[in-house]
C-alpha cells in the first residue's frame, strides 16, 4: 500500500537533550498505527514535529512521495495532518458548529447559520454520534469536546489523524465510543496514529504497533506478532551502562509515616503505605497514575477526603500546607516554574521564603545577614553554581534550580521530605548530585518519598518501590528486587505473560 | 423553548434599564417626558460608539484605556482643521475624524499585536501620551463654537425624524446604525467570529491557523476609528473643545462593555447588550445630577459600583456553568 506520510530519520534536540534521534515512521491509509513508549520516550516531540509545532533539526517528512516543510499547524492542516489531545483544544464560548468550521478559509465570508449547523450535524453523524451543533463547547463533556475536535479534523479532509492519549480522561463507555470513531475513520481511509499507555487498548484497536525508547525507533510490527510482555520489554530495555549504582539502605526501621486508606474523590483511592526514618520510598507509575495527587494531599495542597495519616505514631489532620510544614513535612514540586520557585527573585530570597518567620525581628524586620548566612551554607552544601546569591533563579540551569528548591525545603528541617520528579529536565551530572543529596538526607534520618517517572532513577534510589495505576497502589517491591520490566508490567496493567 | 445565555442577558439588562428609569421617575418630579429622551439620547449616542469600539478590543482579551484621549484629540484636531478650512464638504468631516482616530488606534494595535505588549500597559501609556499631544498642540487655546461652521454646531441637534415629541437626532441614528452593522459583522461574518475565537482560546486560535495579530490590530483600529467618530459628535455637540475633552470616557466605555455582558476576559458578548449598557450608564449618570437625595459627586462611585456588580454577576454565572460542565464530565 502507498504510505500517506513517511517520517525519515527525524532528529530533534533541545539544548543538550536529544528528544528524537534518527526516528523513522511510515503511516498507511486505512490503518490504525499504535505508538507506545515510556514517559519521556519522545512521543510528544514526535507529534509536535508531525504537526508543525516543532521543526526537525534533520530528516524529512514526506507526504505522497513529496517532501514537505511545516512552518506551523496551519501548514500541517493544509497537508491533511491533524492531532487531538487528552485535553481538547476547543473554543469554549463558540458553538459546536463554529468550533468545527472556524479554520475553514474556503467557506463564504457571510455565515449562514442554518447551513453551517446542518453541515456540522452531518459531520458529527459520520462519527456515529449525535450532538446539538448549536451548543456552546463550554457546556460539553471532555469526550464530546474530543468528538468536536475530531469532526473539525475530518471537515478539513484529514488524511492523518494523531490521537494523543485520547482515552486518558474518559469513562469506559466514552472510550468505546471513541474506538468506534477511530474505526469509522480507518474505514474511510484515514491513517490513524494512536498513542496510549493502556496496552490493552492497542490490542483492541491497532493494526500495527511501533515501540519507541529514548527518542529512537525500536520496532514496528503487526499487532498479531506482539504480546504485552514483548512490548514492555522493548519499552524499558536499556543497557546497563545507563544505570546508576545502588547504595546500601539507611532504613532505621523506625516508622515515621503511616498512611491508611487515603482517598480523594476523582483522584486516588485506598492508598496505604508507610515510610521509615532514613528510608527512601519511590512511587512509580505512568503519567496520570495520580501519584502527584497523593503527594499534594500529604502536603495539604489538595487534602484527602478520607483515610488516616499518622506521623510519628500520632494521627494528624493536614488541611493546608502551613499545617503540613508545622508537622515537619516538606514537598518539592515537579513544577519548578508554577509551584516551586519565584523565578525573578534571588537564591537567598527563594531559600528563606517558607521560613521567613525565622529571620524576622521586631515589626517583621528581616535579618538579611542571617538569611544570607543560611543561603551561603546551603549553596556550599548542595554545590549550587551561581555568580552570587542574588541572581534571579530563573537564569540558573535546571539542575541548580532544583538544588535551590531542595535547599528551600531543607531549610524547614523536615522529618518527611516528598520530592516530585527530582531530576526532570536536568543533566546527568546534576542528576547524580541530586541523588547523592537525597541519599545523605536519608542517612541523616529523614524519611524520603520520591515520585518519579524515571525508572532507572527509581531502581537506583529506592529502598522500596510502590507502583500506582489509575489512583491505586497496585504493587510493592523491595528496592533490590525490583526490575524495570516488573514495575512497568504493573504500571500498564499487563497480565503476567 | 430554550433561551440562550446571550438572549437571557439582554432581557435582564432591559429589565434593569426599565427599573432604573422607573426608579428615577418616582424620585424626580417631571422626570418621564420627551425632553429627557431628547437630552439623554445624544450623549448615549457618543458613549455607545466608543463602547462598541471597546467591545471589539475586549472580545480579543485586550483593553483600550486610551479611548478618552483619542476622543479629545480627534475632536480637537477635526475642529482645528475645520477652522483652517471651513469649506470642507460636510460629508468628508466625520470620515476625516474616523481617519484621525484610526491612526491613534493603529498605533495602539501595532504596539500590542506586533510586540505582544500587554494592552493595559500600552493604552495606559498612550492615554497619557495622546492627552499630552492634545495639551501641547492646543497650547492653551481652545476650539470655540463661534469659530466653527454653523452646519457643524447645529448638526448635533438636527433631527432625522421624530415620533411625536420624541426627536430622533442624526447622531443617534448614526450611532444605532453603527451598532447594528457591528452586530451583523460580529455574528454573521467569518471575519467577525475570529474576534471571539481569539479571546475564547488564544492557543486553539493559533492551532486553527487564525492570524491573531492581524485581528487584534484590527480591533484597535476599529476602536480608534469609532472613538474618532465619537470625537466628531463631541465636537458638534459642545463646540468648545478644551484640553479636558473626553476625559474619563475610558471608564464609561469599559463600564458599558462589561455591564452590557461582554466577558472582560474575552470570547463572549453582544454589542446590542453594549448599547443597552451604554444607555443604562448614561441614564444613571445624568439622572443623579437631578436627584436631590444624593450628591452628584457620587456619580463616579455609582458607576464603579455598577461595574463591580456586573462583573461579579458574570463571574458567578460563569463558575456555575463551568461547575455544571465538570460535574457532567464525571458521570
Amino acid at each position: 500500500m502507498t504510505p500517506v506520510l513517511v517520517m525519515r530519520d527525524i532528529s530533534k534536540s533541545f539544548g543538550g537533550t536529544t528528544a528524537l534521534s534518527a526516528f523513522s515512521l511510515t503511516l498507511e491509509p486505512g490503518r490504525i498505527h499504535a505508538l507506545v513508549g515510556e514517559n519521556g520516550a519522545g512521543k510528544s516531540t514526535l507529534i509536535k514535529t508531525m504537526t508543525g509545532i516543532y521543526q526537525p533539526d534533520s530528516g524529512e517528512i514526506v507526504i505522497d512521495d513529496r517532501p514537505v516543510t511545516f512552518r506551523g499547524t496551519a501548514d500541517a492542516q493544509r497537508a491533511g495532518v491533524a492531532a487531538i489531545y487528552q485535553e481538547p483544544m476547543v473554543f469554549p464560548d463558540l458553538s459546536v458548529a463554529e468550533n468545527i468550521f472556524i479554520s475553514h478559509q474556503d467557506r463564504p465570508k457571510l455565515i449562514n447559520w442554518t447551513t453551517m449547523n446542518d453541515e456540522a450535524a452531518a459531520m458529527i453523524a459520520r462519527l456515529g454520534v449525535t450532538l446539538d451543533p448549536r451548543r456552546a463547547a463550554a457546556e460539553l463533556t471532555l469526550a464530546e469536546q474530543q468528538t468536536v475536535e475530531i469532526a473539525r479534523a475530518i471537515s478539513l479532509n484529514v488524511r492523518v489523524l494523531i490521537m494523543d492519549e485520547p482515552s486518558a480522561s474518559l469513562s469506559d463507555h466514552e472510550v468505546k465510543r471513541l474506538f468506534g470513531i477511530a474505526r469509522a475513520l480507518r474505514d474511510q481511509g484515514v491513517a490513524v496514529l494512536y498513542i496510549s499507555h493502556r496496552l490493552e487498548e492497542i490490542f483492541a484497536l491497532a493494526d500495527t504497533v511501533t515501540v519507541m525508547r529514548d527518542g529512537k525507533h525500536i520496532s514496528t510490527r503487526p499487532v498479531q506478532e506482539v504480546t504485552q510482555a514483548s512490548m514492555i520489554a522493548e519499552m524499558v530495555g536499556r543497557d546497563m551502562a545507563g544505570r546508576f549504582a545502588r547504595e546500601p539502605s539507611r532504613d532505621t526501621g523506625e516508622r515515621l509515616l503511616n498512611v491508611s486508606n487515603l482517598s480523594r474523590s476523582g483522584a486516588f483511592h485506598d492508598v496505604s503505605f508507610h515510610v521509615n526514618r532514613g528510608e527512601i520510598v519511590c512511587f512509580s507509575g505512568l503519567v496520570g497514575a495520580r501519584r502527584t495527587d497523593v503527594g499534594l494531599a500529604l502536603f495539604g495542597v489538595e487534602p484527602a477526603d478520607s483515610g488516616l495519616v499518622e506521623l510519628g505514631g500520632q494521627a494528624v489532620v493536614i488541611a493546608n500546607p502551613k499545617q503540613a510544614q508545622a508537622l515537619g513535612i516538606a514537598y518539592v514540586s515537579e513544577d519548578r516554574r508554577k509551584l516551586g520557585l519565584a523565578m525573578t527573585e534571588g537564591i537567598a530570597a527563594n531559600i528563606t521564603l517558607p521560613m521567613l518567620g525565622k529571620y524576622a525581628g521586631a515589626f517583621g524586620w528581616l535579618d538579611r545577614m542571617r538569611e544570607l548566612a543560611d543561603a551561603t551554607a546551603f549553596r556550599k552544601q548542595l554545590n549550587i553554581k551561581a555568580a552570587n546569591l542574588t541572581v534571579p533563579v530563573g537564569t540558573l540551569s535546571g539542575g541548580n534550580q532544583q538544588k535551590v528548591m531542595l535547599a528551600k525545603w531543607l531549610n524547614t528541617k523536615p522529618r518527611l521530605l516528598i520530592v516530585d520528579e527530582p531530576t526532570r529536565g536536568i543533566d546527568v551530572g546534576a542528576k547524580a548530585e541530586v541523588h547523592q543529596i537525597l541519599r545523605s538526607l536519608a542517612a541523616e534520618g529523614v524519611a524520603v518519598v520520591i515520585i518519579s517517572s524515571d525508572l532507572p532513577e527509581v531502581l537506583s534510589l529506592a529502598d522500596r518501590v510502590l507502583v500506582m495505576r489509575e489512583g491505586r497502589i497496585v504493587g510493592e517491591f523491595a528496592g533490590d528486587a525490583a526490575t524495570d520490566e516488573a514495575v512497568m508490567r504493573l504500571a500498564v496493567a499487563a497480565e503476567v505473560a | 423553548m430554550r433561551i440562550s445565555l446571550g438572549t437571557l442577558r439582554i432581557i435582564v439588562l432591559l429589565g434593569v434599564f426599565a427599573a432604573t428609569v422607573l426608579f428615577f421617575a418616582s424620585q424626580i418630579d417631571g422626570y418621564l417626558n420627551a425632553r429627557l429622551f431628547n437630552r439623554i439620547s445624544g450623549s448615549v449616542a457618543v458613549i455607545a460608539l466608543i463602547a462598541v469600539g471597546q467591545a471589539f478590543v475586549v472580545l480579543t482579551r485586550n483593553i483600550d484605556l486610551s479611548i478618552g484621549s483619542v476622543v479629545g484629540c480627534t475632536a480637537y484636531f477635526t475642529g482645528g482643521i475645520l477652522m483652517a478650512y471651513p469649506d470642507l464638504p460636510p460629508l468628508l468631516v466625520p470620515l476625516l475624524a474616523m481617519l484621525i482616530g484610526g491612526i491613534f488606534g493603529a498605533l495602539n494595535g501595532f504596539l500590542v499585536a506586533r510586540f505582544r505588549l500587554p494592552s493595559i500597559i500600552v493604552t495606559l501609556a498612550t492615554l497619557a501620551i495622546f492627552r499630552s499631544i492634545l495639551v501641547q498642540s492646543s497650547d492653551g487655546s481652545s476650539i470655540t463654537t463661534e469659530r466653527l461652521p454653523v452646519w457643524l454646531t447645529s448638526f448635533a441637534t438636527q433631527n432625522a425624524f421624530s415620533i411625536g415629541e420624541l426627536q430622533m437626532r442624526w447622531i443617534v441614528v448614526i450611532s444605532v446604525v453603527v451598532v447594528l452593522v457591528a452586530h451583523v459583522f460580529l455574528t454573521r461574518f467569518r471575519a467577525g467570529r475570529q474576534f471571539f475565537a481569539i479571546g475564547s482560546n488564544p492557543d486553539a486560535a493559533a492551532f486553527a491557523g487564525i492570524n491573531a495579530g492581524r485581528t487584534i490590530f484590527l480591533a484597535f483600529v476599529i476602536s480608534g476609528a469609532l472613538a474618532g467618530l465619537a470625537g466628531f459628535m463631541f465636537l458638534s455637540r459642545f463646540g468648545n473643545i478644551t484640553v479636558v475633552a473626553g476625559l474619563g470616557l475610558e471608564l464609561k466605555s469599559v463600564g458599558a462593555v462589561v455591564v452590557g455582558g461582554v466577558n472582560i476576559f474575552g470570547g463572549s458578548g453582544n454589542v446590542l447588550g453594549v448599547l443597552i449598557g451604554a444607555a443604562l450608564i448614561d441614564v444613571i449618570d445624568t439622572s443623579l445630577v437631578r436627584w436631590e437625595l444624593v450628591s452628584e459627586f457620587w456619580r463616579e462611585a455609582v458607576l464603579g459600583l455598577l461595574i463591580l456588580t456586573a462583573v461579579a454577576a458574570d463571574t458567578v454565572l460563569m463558575r456555575r456553568l463551568l461547575k455544571r460542565k465538570t460535574d457532567g464530565g464525571q458521570q
